[in-house]
């Protein structure tokens, strides 16, 4: 299951979206928790410290390569499978969670 | 389409097969439900605080999501503080055909974990996280 979660700036749905990542992660699903703001805080919100947060790499364009759909259209797709991108850009936090962050100054790709 | 919100976009639609939860904490306002970012979600929940301009962008998201057929489109009531706030969200809510999910009160341990720079501490469930717990049995997660 796939959950967004939105609202107006101030409302608090990073600290929902930390703290319901967290609880589901506890009720023994595997969760990724998705920081796609760009201005991202939900690295906080899971509990890794100021200095882990730097590390985190951002998901970027680099993730995605020309290829053809089933109808033979040229379209855009992941490079490499889901789980191998959560392996490679993930940060775990805590038991069955992993934190990851989307890129924010990035242009490239899709135009 | 801004390339970063292409790979998230990409990521969650290749994850269909996957038995792994997804928790995406969205950019603030609604332009991510224009770029489609949202397409491939299962369930969009839309924080609203008890302030009628957090309500109204609140409603603008639910519509958003609805227009993206995004299969299951509610709210979450944050950070009430009495009974006449969470009236006030309910009564909005209803009014426009809104699902709440949960109601959760506003919270002192959480504000001082976020003035402090850490995460709340989940041990004992105080009666924020409980209320968010229920959003994740009201998903049957």
């Amino acid at each position: 299951m796939k959950i967004a979660i939105a609202g107006k700036g101030g409302s608090g749905k990073t600290t929902i979206a930390g703290i319901l990542a967290r609880l589901l992660a506890q009720r023994g699903h595997e969760v990724w928790a998705i920081d796609a703001d760009s201005n991202p805080n939900l690295g906080l919100t899971v509990g890794i410290p100021a200095e882990a947060r730097r590390k985190v790499k951002p998901l970027e364009s680099g993730l995605l390569k020309e290829g053809t759909d089933e109808k033979g259209q040229r379209t855009m797709q992941l490079a490499i499978p889901p789980r191998e991108v959560a392996q490679k850009f993930g940060m775990p936090v805590a038991d069955r969670l992993t934190l990851l962050l989307m890129g924010t100054v990035d242009h490239a790709g899709e135009g | 389409m801004c390339g970063a919100h292409a790979a998230v976009r990409h990521l969650l639609g290749g994850m269909q097969e996957l038995n792994v939860i997804t928790v995406i904490d969205m950019e603030a306002g609604l332009e991510h439900l224009s770029r489609g970012t949202d397409r491939h979600v299962d369930a969009l929940l839309v924080v609203a605080e008890p302030y009628f301009k957090a309500l109204e962008t609140a409603r603008r998201c639910v519509e958003l999501g609805r227009e993206l057929k995004i299969p299951r489109v509610a709210a979450v009531a944050n950070k009430f503080r009495s009974n006449r706030d969470l009236e006030v969200v309910r009564k909005y809510a209803a009014s426009h055909n809104i699902e709440i999910l949960a109601e959760v009160p506003y919270d002192d341990e959480i504000q001082s974990a976020d003035l402090a720079g850490s995460a709340p501490d989940l041990g004992e469930r105080n009666a924020a996280a409980a209320a968010i717990e229920k959003v994740a049995v009201a998903l049957g997660l």
